[in-house]
């Protein structure tokens, strides 16, 4: 098989799939997406669909600002539920208040409106909540939610009307790169030719850049997450339990999703383990009575694809000519899609990018040692 | 029968009218499915859904087994109250991180 396309974009997560939309809006629409599975099969259909721009860098925040406006204009067109229903980061100590004030501080800087929080506070948006333990908390109203399943695969249906084309169980081996041009794709099918070519395949970008000749600095790091079966909805926010970096969110669907940080070693193939389900509960029941009675329907794990600043890697290559690059997302790829693949598509259409800023995310600033700067690292 | 009124699904409320669609829209592994339509994401994790979707997809679409993507299995297989859970064994390691 030999193919020829204009746009050829590797990996068909919610990444890809969100470049692919932001093309097609433009009347770019002869574009192949090249999936090695299904599409969604990689993070992107594992994640607690949680979207935030309460962030501590100046680049995730403006990031995740656009997409916050773009959701609701994504959700409307494309038919997908997305709700503002915040996040409160509860706090049981001391210093983590302190520290909290100063992020705080640095969100209003950026228009970011999060806010100290008290326990009676936090008890009037989570009336179920046991808050005896806690100091305060921190509400972020920006903040919310989307149905993971839904913005991927009908964004991907809208796709395909326009006439893109999707290749499942594609697996893309190497890019042909001559007179540092990137020219076409080789696929375990065959070759694809393409003016353009976007890496968006997760950690798999990884082997595919290196059997081009390029180094990307990924690590895939294990993560556990369980959910129960669907309730009546009880709370609306995602709540942080900040002593222990651990999340529970009530999906849209209604079920309660937990996630808990598990020591794992980046890059080795994460399995089960029953300790998991005893970490979530004793972490949560603490704060819910309720949860002990409620029924664990699945655990399953994933990865977060991190780089070594914990911030992705986006845009063109910067000696490979119609190479572009979008991975390394660090636990925050699906809350950051819809900027991604906006920024993406001006990148690959010469428009000027509508987060300036985006521009510190090119995968020369590991070479040249500019890593993103964070005032702190949380969540 | 009127497929508006066979139930695939019985968890998620899916009728068979509601797969025939999806099948028509270009839904044809059963991955995809789960996630379009949620079949196989109840209480029942699938048991009698997915062998029902499975088997309509390969008489409407003639596909292979392998090419059908029947979902993992999820532990726990059926689901469990969590206060099995709330005191682990002497034995449980890494429950402090
Ligand atoms: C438990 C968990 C919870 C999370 N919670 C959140 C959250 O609340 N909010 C948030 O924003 N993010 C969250 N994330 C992170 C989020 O899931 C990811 O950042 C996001 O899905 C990344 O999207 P992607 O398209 O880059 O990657 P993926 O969805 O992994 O897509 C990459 C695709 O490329 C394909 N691929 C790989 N190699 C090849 C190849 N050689 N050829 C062809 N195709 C290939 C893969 O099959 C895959 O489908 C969570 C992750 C996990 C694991």
């Amino acid at each position: 098989m030999v193919m020829k396309t204009r746009i050829a974009i590797i990996g068909a997560g919610i990444i890809g799939v969100m470049i692919a939309r932001f093309l097609v809006e433009k009347g770019v629409n002869d574009i192949v997406l090249i999936e090695k599975n299904y599409p969604g099969s990689g993070g992107s259909f594992r994640c607690a669909t949680g979207i935030r721009a309460s962030f501590t860098s100046p680049e995730h925040v403006e990031m995740m600002k656009r997409s916050i406006e773009l959701w609701p204009i994504l959700s409307e067109k494309h038919g997908f539920t997305y709700r503002r229903d915040g996040y409160i980061w509860l706090l049981s100590e001391e210093e983590h208040v302190e520290m909290f004030k100063k992020i705080v501080e640095f969100h209003h800087r950026y228009a970011v409106p999060t806010k100290i929080i008290t326990p009676e506070e936090i008890k009037e948006m989570v009336p179920t909540i046991n808050t005896e333990n806690l100091l305060a908390g921190v509400y972020d109203p920006l903040a919310g939610k989307a149905d993971c399943f839904r913005a991927l695969l009908n964004t991907l249906e809208y796709v395909k009307n326009k006439g893109a084309k999707v290749l499942t169980r594609t697996k893309a081996e190497k890019i042909i790169i001559k007179d540092s041009r990137a020219q076409a794709v080789e696929t375990n099918k065959g070759v694809i030719e393409a003016e353009k070519i976007i890496v968006a395949a997760g950690y798999g970008s990884k082997k595919i850049l290196k059997n081009s000749g390029v180094d990307i600095p990924l690590e895939n790091l294990p993560k556990h997450a369980l959910i129960t079966e669907a309730y009546k909805p009880l709370f609306k926010p995602l709540l942080i339990d900040w002593s222990t970096a651990s999340y529970i969110i009530q999906v849209l669907h209604g079920g309660f999703l937990i996630g808990a940080n598990m020591k794992e070693k980046p890059d080795t193939i994460p399995v089960n383990r029953i300790e998991y389900l005893y970490l979530a509960v004793k972490i949560w029941s603490k704060y819910f009575k309720w949860l002990p009675y409620t029924r664990i329907l699945r655990y399953w794990t994933g990865y977060y694809v991190m780089t070594p600043d914990h911030h992705p890697v986006i845009g063109p290559h910067s000696r490979i000519e119609n190479l572009y690059i979008a991975t390394g997302f660090s636990g925050h790829g699906f809350m950051m899609a819809p900027s991604v693949g906006e920024i993406m598509s001006q990148y690959i259409l010469g428009e000027k990018l509508s987060v300036p800023i985006a521009k510190n995310l090119k995968l020369e600033r590991f070479e040249k040692g500019k890593y993103v700067k964070e005032i702190a690292i949380f969540g | 029968m009127d497929p508006e009124k066979v139930i695939i699904c019985r968890c998620e409320n899916v009728t068979l009218k509601d797969l025939l669609d999806a099948i028509d829209k270009g839904y044809t592994d059963l991955e995809s499915l789960k996630r379009y339509l949620r079949i196989g994401m109840g209480p029942c994790q699938g048991k009698y859904c997915l062998i029902l979707a499975a088997s309509i997809l390969r008489r409407r679409l003639g596909k292979n087994y392998d090419e059908l993507l029947l979902p993992k299995n999820r532990p726990p297989l059926k689901p469990i109250e969590a206060y099995y859970f709330l005191k682990p064994p002497k034995e449980a390691k890494d429950l402090e991180v």
